[in-house]
């Protein structure tokens, strides 16, 4: 269960989250939809801390992560942060690991793993993401495509509760984010519980459990998918579907 | 550069080449017109040349008004202008290059304690002797295990006696021919740099050998510093003025002379309480082309007395090369060994630096700031000093009665890795920069604590970045090592002029000097290149 309770987030006077509440589910997918600058990358990067937030709480199973700095914060924050995994819109791989380094490096300096459990484990999960053939390369010498999931692989290599994922086809092109997105979706199909950012219409029509409308700071609307999408009652989220699917 | 593209397949002929240019060279530039004399009296001025750094009693600033200089050589030099009805007008150059600047025209006479020396009479014009030298042994007073010339050939606590010198000078000479392999030598720029560092002991040093007149001048202010048995080693202080300048020479002579009988010089001496019994046995024959010939008796001091008429043989070409290559050589080993040992702690301290500026609270980052401004805004002459002279002393004052001191390679090396360390923080600051914030934030998503993300993720990548610029930074500080030689580490360059200067072959020994340093830093460079190369490569992917 990850559930947040009222955050508000400011930068400087700006305030960016307005008292946002919401609840994933065991096994859930959550997609967030919203027009830019609606405060959707902040608030992912809340939740596993990097962003402060000024008050609210987050609460990832047994750990509750409040507000306030101090080191009962930094201990639950590296609590959050073995369990939740992040997927960034640039990959941002270890350009001086190979691909099997990539996803060995946290499970062996984080986890304490031994070597070879790590890289075993690390092949199985390039293996389901499809790059069992590619765990000497240099992340450079991948495509886009291929980079996003050997990101999505160093994650689930942490055998995370959640994984955030921000935006990750917005830097592909149509071909490689099909097959980001057909990884996604066998997660999802697998019970790997999500929070999605994306612009990918189809993958939250299809694949998400809860679909959340993040505008202004705010949430403007909540439901599942064939609510939101067939039935919008809210005017803000009418006029995002009609821009994206203008787009 | 083609010449360092070339070099691992340079022919068999081209040293050989060298050499004929540098011979070429070497001949003697000035015309042998003898018209030194009207030139000065047509300008109304007599330019000579000394260095103020050497100190008193031969020419100083005055301790009442410092912009003015004074010294015996002070008053030579109006003694001789006043001759010649022209005014002195003081040029100030290095010491050991002075003979340069009386090659290159820039002044007409160097007054500076220059010892007569066949190889000296052979290149220039050397007057008669103003005065009469001899060296004086100084130990410290404290130390009574050191009572006469005999002892220093006695290792004392199992190691041999280290005396300190000015380099390249007629003490330097005497010291090595009366002890050989059986004392240590360290050398210094300045005389009273060699007390100082003889009274402190640092370095090992159990004594120094000093011209007399010197320590005379100097004995109050060395309290701690004691002579030890009779000078030795007489030895002549001359005028030097180029080959071709007899008229000058010639007039000197004549001012000399008159000076001598009539009390003048006597006066002067006294003035500076130099003057002594010795000077009355100067020898007066003058040469045809009115030069000194050399002493009047060689066999009135015995052994010991011809200091100043070295055994040296002039010499240029292959010969100067084979007989003093190997010295330059053993000597660019010393400075493979500075650069190699001060390089890695410079990065290192410079990365301690740049991690305290960018992820360190503001009590490490600031003062890490500041360390780099001060470092960067000094002259790394003045820190390798600093720590040279001061750290003793502090060492001293903070452990007081422990005798603890750094010896000169290690404040060397020390001296150059702050310096370096400085530059290396900064370059190691701009490689951290330029990493992008993603690689952070994927590290800490996964876990990781910010060092060991750091220690893993960032520094490497940094690391990677600023090898090209720090492999440069590094072929930099191999030739910063010349500095070195002002605290007495014999390098490479130290070598070079030492030699040149005893041999006369300054261009033969330069080139080799300059192909020496050329070897050590062309395969860094190379390395510099393929690392850059690569790291290209690995960007476009
Ligand atoms: N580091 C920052 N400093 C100041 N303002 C920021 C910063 N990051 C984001 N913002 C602002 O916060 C708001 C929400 O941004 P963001 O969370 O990136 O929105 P979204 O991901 O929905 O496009 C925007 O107005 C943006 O300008
Ligand atoms: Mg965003």
């Amino acid at each position: 269960m990850i559930e947040l309770t009222n955050i508000v987030k400011r930068y400087q006077q700006h305030e960016v989250l307005r008292g946002v509440s919401l609840k994933v589910a065991d096994g859930e997918v959550c997609v967030l939809l919203g027009p830019s600058g609606g405060g959707k990358s902040t608030l992912l990067r809340t939740i596993n801390g990097l962003e402060s937030f000024d008050s609210g709480s987050i609460r990832v199973s047994d750990i509750v992560l409040h507000a306030a700095a101090g080191p009962e914060r930094d201990a639950a924050l590296l609590q959050i942060r073995k369990r939740v995994g992040m997927v960034f819109q640039q990959f941002n791989l270890f350009p001086h690991r190979s691909v099997l380094e990539n996803v060995t490096e946290a499970p062996i300096h984080v986890l304490k793993q031994s070597r070879e459990a790590a890289v075993q484990n690390a092949r199985r999960i390039l293996a389901r993401v499809g790059l069992a053939d590619k765990e000497n390369a240099r992340p450079g010498s991948l495509s886009g495509g291929q980079q996003q999931r050997v990101a999505i692989a160093r994650t689930l290599a942490m055998n995370p509760e959640a994984i955030l994922f921000d935006e990750p086809t917005s830097a592909l092109d149509p071909r490689t984010t099909a097959e980001v997105i057909s990884v996604m979706t066998d997660l999802a199909a697998s019970g790997q519980r999500m929070i999605v950012v994306t612009h990918a219409m189809s993958f939250a029509r299809t694949v998400a459990h809860q679909v959340h409308i993040l505008h202004a700071g705010r949430i403007a609307e909540s439901g599942p998918p064939e609510q939101i999408f067939e039935a919008p009652q809210e005017a803000i989220t009418q006029e995002f579907l009609s821009e994206a699917a203008r787009a | 550069m083609a010449v360092q593209c070339d070099l691992h397949r340079v022919p068999g002929f081209v040293p050989l080449a060298l050499v004929c240019i540098a011979a070429w060279l070497t001949q003697p530039l000035t015309s042998p017109a003898d018209d030194g004399l009207d030139r000065i009296r047509q300008r109304g001025t007599l330019v000579w040349g000394a260095d103020q750094e050497g100190g008193g009693p031969f020419i100083y600033p005055d301790p009442d008004n410092p912009s003015l200089l004074t010294g015996f050589e002070v008053e030579l030099a109006q003694l001789i202008a006043e001759h010649l009805d022209v005014k002195p007008q003081f040029s100030q150059g290095q010491w050991d290059k002075l003979p340069d600047l009386l090659d290159r025209g820039d002044i007409d006479l160097v007054l500076n304690g220059y010892e007569w020396t066949t190889n000296r009479a052979e290149r220039y014009g050397l007057s008669i002797p103003y005065y009469i030298y001899e060296l004086q042994l100084l130990g410290r007073v404290a130390d009574d295990s050191l009572t006469s010339w005999d002892d220093l050939l006695k290792p004392a606590d199992g190691r041999k006696r280290k005396v300190s010198l000015l380099g390249g000078s007629a003490a330097q000479d005497y010291v090595e021919r009366f002890g050989g392999d059986n004392v240590d030598v360290a050398l210094f720029e300045g005389a009273t740099d060699a007390m100082d560092a003889t009274e402190l002991g640092l370095s090992g040093i159990d004594a120094n050998v000093q011209d007399l007149p010197i320590w005379l001048f100097y004995a109050k202010g060395f309290p701690q510093l004691r002579p030890i048995g009779e000078p030795v080693g007489r030895g002549y202080y001359v005028a030097m003025a180029r080959k071709s300048d007899q008229d000058l020479l010639r007039a000197v002579n004549e001012i000399l002379l008159q000076a001598l009988q009539d009390g003048r010089l006597h006066r002067i001496f006294a003035k500076y309480g130099i003057w002594n019994d010795t000077q009355m046995m100067r020898g007066l024959e003058t040469d045809k082309s009115g030069g000194f010939v050399g002493s009047p008796d060689p066999a009135a001091d015995g052994e010991t007395k011809d200091a100043a008429t070295a055994s040296y043989q002039p010499s240029g070409g292959w010969t100067v090369i084979q007989k003093r290559g190997g010295l330059l050589v053993r000597s660019a080993g010393m400075t493979i060994l500075l650069s190699i040992t001060a390089m890695p702690i410079a990065v290192f301290i410079g990365l301690l630096i740049a991690l305290a500026r960018l992820y360190g609270p503001w009590y490490l980052g600031k003062p890490a700031a500041v360390y780099v401004e001060i470092v960067r805004g000094t002259p790394l002459v003045l820190q390798l000093y600093l720590i040279y002279f001061l750290v003793p002393k502090l060492l001293d004052i903070i452990f007081p009665g422990m005798e603890l001191t750094i010896n000169a390679f290690a404040a060397a090396v020390m001296g150059l890795a702050i310096n370096y360390s400085a530059y290396e923080a900064e370059i190691y600051r701009g490689g951290i920069q330029s990493i992008p914030r993603g690689q952070m934030e994927a590290a800490i998503s996964l876990g990781m604590s910010r060092s060991l993300a750091l220690r893993r993720i960032i520094i490497p990548q940094a690391t990677r970045l600023v090898l090209p610029p720090m492999t440069n930074d590094f072929i930099a500080l191999f030739k910063d090592t010349a500095v070195c030689s002002v605290i007495t580490v014999v390098e490479l360059s130290k070598q070079y002029y030492i030699q040149a200067r005893s041999a006369g072959a300054i261009v033969e020994l330069g080139l080799l000097t300059a192909l020496l340093y050329l070897a050590m830093s062309y395969p860094l460079s190379v390395m510099t290149n393929r690392l850059e190369k690569n790291l290209n490569q690995e960007r476009r992917g």
